[in-house]
């Protein structure tokens, strides 16, 4: 035991250290019109000196400062060793170009052992948030002030609000003046303002809404006036029984979202076992060499033409149909031709398949993940009401319907598409009106297999890209066709999207993983009840 | 129907002929050591490196003139991430093949596989990742972080510097995120975080649609208290939590995320841009400013021929372990368990963020906590480092084990020594 | 009774009970009795990975009577063969006793560091070797009658049942994998000591557990051969080939699937309880899906419906599994993938159809040309030369 001692004895002689340190720091000069001496003390100073320099900077209201800061922001900020002078670096081969931070002059290059990156943290960036929101609050430039106010609105602090309050005077755009009025409300809260103008605010932060306005409005909770205590209750009340009605569009739009996933994963499978009878174990490799085929293009792009970077899902999508496309030609000419009539032998040999597809990567790759990029177009999100919803879900919901619509054409409207039911209907009749069944079979397992590789770039951008990628979709690409009913692509659709949107509705409750076995359990009885799943096939077809 | 009675015959022969086949090639003019990681199947992509580095510590000692003047020869079998598979690999390398000692496993679940095969061959494993600690085995060195040399400086580290008060405790259902997580609740409470300011999720492995959750703790977060995430969440399923963190608009200023398994090799598959600031803790980072870091990163380079390669913690630990077991050989000199096993303890070796590691009585190391935000180009900047903190593997935040304590060197000789009652309970008693 | 013995004792079986039992007394013996250094001795390490193949061997043969006599291809068999393991880990976690590392008498480890106040209920009466064995038995078979009461009775078959066993060892696995349940998780149960009073790491124990583990494959293998040449197993073979026609003579199709299901669910599960203490852990990796695929691959290797091709797929699937793992770790995957396709493509009956049909069309070329020599009828021959295709 004593050695547990000894080192909680360390561990609080290192804290005491540390205290002592930030005690000794030299006092920093007050300076109200030259920010440059505050800024070239950031060299030398901590994490919690460098906050209280930082607040000193924006009180400055400088706005020259801004390009430092937000090249601090981004750790481009960094000093001199030979002098401790403050530059922003940008990297130019092995040395800097280094920036002289207020006027943006260049002050030559520096080897970059010369240089010291200055340090940040999550409260340092909160600081500069604020900071920048505060000096950019009168820039000229619109989306600019918006983007402030934005900023203030997340880092509420008492002493932006005379700041505030004068941009609001000289703003004559509507939208930003808006932002700007619920900035100031929430600065406005914990400062020492009279009473009706709190409660003014407290009205302005309940229309705002959302969940940024619940945690403002219960921050101040415990330390507000008691006089006020009966508007906030009864604000954050409002905006919590609102939010209960957008949390469930929210789950909906979860539901549907994790449906289009799993439709996406489904698909390919729907025509290769749904409709050719091939139980297809090989299905979620194609999905793997679909997001590999993504994870190429896009290496190559980033080598030779970054410029094209926003293209490249649409540049993928071409090339993972055809490399998935052949490879399932290929497999299905050397492998799966001779095994029409014994469904289940099929379920050894692409198993088998599986196996050599996922080693090969494995060995072409490497085990680890590799990275695909989103294109900025599927990056972050966009607020409706109360819900947030991100472009890559809303993109795959609406590229997963494309795709189903697409298949759904071709299957129904094309020749290809008549003369594919027919073989799989009855292929001995189609033979003999002359359909040519082996090329016809050959097509269709390329199609399924290349829809595979085409739901593998979208699934690239939410999942891993690593050779066990298609595992983790398999079972359940195969409970979405059994549970939609075999050969009917319909049923896909319909089952894919409902199992989403049960095991979204379940989770919240039960959790991800009870929910996720219930969902299985569901689909267990559920095949009780209608063997042959949502929308069976009627006819003959049923006992072949 | 005779041929069934030879078939079945020559089936039996070659059974018998595979596993006489290992022994035979035991040449005397070399050690030879195990590396028993999964090369296939879902572990191979966090296992397959480890296997790397070791052929790379092998091939340098080599260059270096080997151990007690022989070679070193590295067998290398794929348990294929299937636990039972593990405890026969084991048991094949140590009474087939001969080896003088194992480094390997990656999951708790392959070590507990393994563990009553090295207890009862007597052989040597070591274990090179971050565990929830709770065991302590004459035959396993444990170089990978113990709960208190990994979450537990992570959440003082947050509660200071960035004042959290309300934490959010996610991880994937199984034992070290269980294990954990019950720790730090422990502890937390000690610390006087209310109940209610505690939220715990589990997910299963693999989980991919984290989109519930990452609203969840948005909801949670908007309590009006500092929150942060402590993410125990297994490697395969970050990529798409923080992929949905990165879009749902979560910034490290606003929720940051402490993670305990996500490393370099995790973040290679990320576009970290929208992550900055989000945080890991570990014992080491690729970016720790040390010449001996910075050699052992060209030596990768090289070795692996792919400029790209990152370095992460299990691979250091695979590093000061393997040269702690050099260090003890030669200073045993035989590769004798016995002899190695008490020669090991008190073993000093350089650790790569600088600073040395030695190997403690109780079989774990003493190492540095550090703790990194996330960068933009896919590396940590390291805003802490403690100095070396000793690894506990019997928490003190739990109730049945804060009386225990493991000291392997005679006369104790135990791995769960309990202080109230002064015996030694279960083994070695 | 004897009857229903006697018909069991087919040649072939014969011979391969025969040689399952000489396994059982030859391989502990040689272990035991010879010296280490005699060339005839079988290290500790090759029985124990024998007495694990011969496990396997037991669940493929249980796998082979509901497919290979049933027509029912059960993707969740593995979850049969782990609950067996998990009924035997169970009684082996409960005879540590006070040896686990915090020195509780009555909870297991992984529940004292989990916080756990007492034995969850469903853990009491392990303790007891006989509950536990009884329990190796009735709880593989109820999940079976109680999936198979439902199933068969709703006519789920085909593909569709495949899947949904399958959704059931999935769902299993999840569910296991939780610490809630009270099964140790993804760690399970590991680190036993005693089985009977016998340390389970002493090779007397491995020798008898492994001669326990042929013994038990040589009785599952009479009775599965008695349950298929009996009537019941001609009824069986109806249904496999066609359930409609069966059901239409007044048979009760869904009992005699039931009643197979639910024994083949309890032979998987004592392969499960006899593989548990020779490898040393149960956890819910054994309820993978992908487990269970295996064993039907194993099954299709060595043949379906011959009973004794699954026990000899099993072996040389895993012996060619270990062998590969350790002497071409990198590639392993190819040979194993490989073999799959070559099995199906080349061989769609399996090694010891192949060999049986082989044989049979053989033999009916002789008697053809017999008969040819005497009434020179071409049809004859044109008959045997398409049984021989």
């Amino acid at each position: 035991m004593t050695r547990k001692i000894a080192f909680r004895l360390l561990q609080s002689l290192c804290i005491l250290l540390c205290l002592t340190c930030s005690f000794s720091a030299p006092s920093l000069a007050q300076s109200g019109s030259d920010p440059k001496p505050l800024i070239d003390a950031l060299a030398k100073a901590d994490f919690s000196e460098t906050e209280v320099l930082l607040g000193k900077l924006a009180a400055t209201g400088d706005t020259r400062l801004v390009p430092a800061l937000e090249a601090f922001n981004a750790g481009d900020l960094y000093f001199r060793k030979a002098d401790s002078l403050v530059f922003i670096g940008e990297a130019a081969g092995s040395s800097y170009e280094l920036i002289d931070p207020l006027t943006g002059a260049s002050a030559g290059q520096a080897p970059k052992n010369a240089v010291t990156k200055i340090k940040i943290n999550n409260t340092l960036r909160r600081a500069i948030r604020s900071a920048l929101g505060g000096l950019t609050l009168l820039s000229p430039d619109r989306s600019v002030r918006l983007q402030a106010a934005d900023a203030l609105l997340r880092s509420p602090s008492p002493e932006n609000l005379d700041l505030v309050e004068t941009a609001l005077a000289k703003e004559s755009d509507a939208e930003v003046k808006a932002r700007m009025e619920e900035a100031r409300a929430v600065s406005l809260l914990p400062s020492d303002r009279s009473l009706d103008e709190k409660r003014a605010a407290i009205q302005t932060i309940k229309s705002l809404g959302g969940r940024n306005a619940l945690g403002i409005l219960n921050t101040v909770a415990g330390t507000i006036d008691p006089s006020l205590k009966p508007d906030l209750d009864a604000a954050v009340s409002a905006i919590q029984s609102e939010q209960q009605l957008w949390d469930m569009a929210q789950n909906v739009w979860y539901g549907l979202s994790l449906g289009s996933v799993l439709l996406l994963a489904g698909i390919g499978l729907a025509i290769t076992f749904g409709v050719m009878g091939i139980i297809n174990m090989a299905h979620g490799e194609m999905v793997m060499l679909g997001a590999y085929s993504t994870f190429v293009v896009q290496d190559v792009i980033r080598d030779h033409m970054p410029s094209l970077f926003n293209w490249s899902l649409a540049i993928a999508l071409p090339v993972a149909f055809l490399v998935t496309g052949a490879v399932g030609f290929v497999i299905e000419r050397g492998i799966i031709r001779f095994l029409y009539g014994r469904p289940l032998e099929t379920l050894l040999a692409t198993w088998g398949v599986s196996l050599i597809l996922q080693q090969t990567i494995r060995s072409i790759f490497g085990p680890t993940n590799q990275e695909v990029g989103n294109p900025s177009w599927m990056s972050g999100s966009f607020p409706v009401g109360g819900m947030t919803i991100t472009w890559n879900r809303m993109w795959i919901i609406v590229f997963s319907l494309t795709i189903f619509f697409a298949l759904l054409a071709l299957m129904k409207k094309s020749s290809y598409g008549l003369s594919m039911r027919a073989v799989t209907q009855n292929r001995r009749m189609a033979s003999s009106m002359g359909i040519k069944t082996p090329w016809v079979d050959a097509l269709t397992f390329a199609l399924g297999s290349g829809i595979a590789g085409i739901a593998g770039v979208a699934l690239s951008q939410i999942d891993n890209v690593s050779p066990n990628l298609g595992q983790s979709y398999i079972i359940d690409s195969f409970m979405v066709v059994v549970f939609g009913g075999v050969g009917n692509l319909w049923g896909t659709l319909v089952g894919a999207l409902s199992l989403g949107v049960l095991n979204k509705f379940l989770e919240p409750s039960v959790g991800a993983v009870l929910g996720k076995i219930l969902v299985l359990v569901l689909i267990i009885l559920f095949i009780q009840k209608r063997p042959r799943g949502l929308f069976a096939l009627k006819g003959r077809a049923v006992e072949a | 129907m005779n041929f069934k009675a030879k078939l079945g015959g020559a089936l039996l022969a070659a059974v018998l002929s595979t596993t006489a086949l290992h022994g035979a090639f035991a040449a005397d003019d070399t050690i030879k050591i195990g590396v028993l990681h999964s090369l296939s199947g879902t572990m191979a992509i966090s296992e397959t490196t480890l296997k790397d580095v070791m052929l790379m510590l092998v091939d340098q000692q080599n260059k270096k003139g080997g151990v007690l003047g022989k070679k070193l020869e590295a067998v290398v079998v794929d348990p294929a991430s299937d636990w039972p598979l593990f405890a026969e690999k084991a048991r094949q390398l140590v009474s087939q093949d001969k080896v003088a000692a194992v480094f390997g496993c990656w999951t708790s679940s392959s070590r507990k596989s393994v563990l009553p095969v090295f207890e009862e061959l007597n052989s040597i494993l070591f274990y090179p990742v971050q565990y929830e600690g709770e065991e302590s085995s004459r035959n396993i060195f444990y170089t990978g972080a113990a709960p208190n040399q990994q979450a537990i400086p992570a959440v003082d580290y947050l509660a200071k510097e960035e004042g959290v008060k309300r934490w959010v405790l996610a991880g994937t259902d199984y034992v070290y995120p269980q294990t954990t997580n019950k720790i730090l609740k422990a502890y937390l409470m000690s610390k006087g975080v209310a109940e209610s300011d505690i939220m715990i999720n589990y997910t299963p492995f693999g989980h991919s649609d984290w989109q519930t959750i990452v609203s969840d703790i948005k909801k949670f977060g908007s309590a009006g208290k500092k929150t942060a995430v402590v993410s125990t969440i297994n490697g395969d399923a970050n990529v798409p939590f923080y992929k949905e963190l990165g879009n749902q608009g979560i910034k490290a200023e606003d929720i940051p995320v402490v993670a305990f398994s996500v490393g370099e090799e995790e973040l290679a598959g990320l576009d970290t841009k929208p992550l900055v600031g989000h945080l890991a803790a570990w014992n080491y980072f690729q970016s720790v400013d040390a010449d001996v870091n910075a050699e052992f990163i060209k030596e990768w380079k090289t070795f692996t021929k792919n400029e790209k390669r990152v370095t992460n913690d299990p691979m250091e630990a695979a590093y000061i372990g393997f040269n702690a077991w050099v260090k003890a050989v030669e200073a045993a000199g035989t590769t004798d368990t016995d002899k190695v096993l008490d020669s090991i303890i008190g073993v000093s070796v350089p650790n790569l963020s600088g600073g040395t590691s030695t190997v403690m009585p109780n079989h774990h190391i003493t190492k540095p906590v550090l703790i990194g935000e996330i960068q933009a180009d896919g590396q940590f900047e390291i805003v802490q480092e403690t100095p070396a903190v000793v690894g506990d593997e019997w928490s003190d935040y739990l109730p049945d084990s804060k009386n225990l304590i493991s000291d392997w060197r005679k006369p104790m000789s135990c791995g769960n020594f309990n202080v109230a009652s002064g015996k030694c309970g279960g083994k070695g008693s | 009774m004897s009857g229903f013995v006697f018909r069991a004792l087919e040649g072939r079986i014969v011979i391969a009970l025969a040689i399952i039992l000489g396994v059982a007394a030859v391989v502990p013996a040689l272990n035991l009795l010879t010296p280490p250094d005699s060339t005839f001795h079988i290290p500790t390490y090759a029985m124990s990975l024998m007495g694990k193949y011969l496990c396997y061997a037991l669940l493929a043969l249980a796998l082979d009577l509901v497919w290979g006599y049933c027509g029912i291809l059960s993707l969740g068999h593995g979850a049969f063969f782990a609950l067996g393991g998990y009924a035997m880990g169970m009684y082996l976690m409960r005879q540590i006793g006070p040896r686990g590392v915090y020195g509780n008498p009555v909870l297991p480890d992984f529940m004292v560091f989990l916080n756990y106040k007492e034995l969850p209920w469903f853990w009491h009466g392990f303790d007891w070797f006989a509950f536990a064995m009884l329990m190796v038995l009735v709880v593989p078979g109820l999940l079976a009658f109680i999936f198979g009461w439902f199933a068969f009775r709703s006519r789920v078959n085909g593909v569709y049942l495949s899947i949904i066993t399958q959704a059931m060892t999935y769902a299993l696995l999840l569910a296991f994998f939780r610490n809630d349940m009270g099964f140790g998780g993804n760690n399970g149960l590991t680190d036993f000591k005693d089985i009977l009073g016998f340390s389970v790491q002493a090779d007397g124990t491995r020798a008898v557990l492994f001669a326990v583990s042929a013994i038990m494959l040589a009785l599952c293998l009479l009775l599965a051969s008695a349950i298929v040449r009996s009537k019941f197993g001609k009824v069986l073979v109806g249904v496999r080939d066609a359930e409609s026609r069966v059901r239409f003579l007044g048979f009760r199709v869904e009992n005699i699937k039931l009643f197979t299901f639910v024994v083949s669910a309890m032979m998987a599960g004592i392969a499960g309880a006899l593989f548990v203490p020779q490898v040393g852990i149960i956890n819910p990796g054994e309820f993978a899906p992908a487990n269970s695929i295996e064993v039907v691959v194993w099954t299709a290797v060595g043949g379906r419906g011959t009973l004794i091709g699954p026990i000899i797929g099993a072996l040389l699937v895993n012996a060619g599994k270990s062998f590969f793992t350790g002497a071409f770790p990198e590639i392993w995957l190819f040979a194993l993938g490989g073999l799959f396709i070559a099995v199906t493509l080349f061989l769609p009956r399996g090694i010891v159809g192949a060999i049986q049909h082989g044989y049979k069309a053989r033999q009916a070329l002789k008697a053809a040309a017999e008969a040819e020599k005497g009434r020179g009828s071409a049809e004859t021959v044109a008959q045997a030369a398409q049984a021989a295709e």
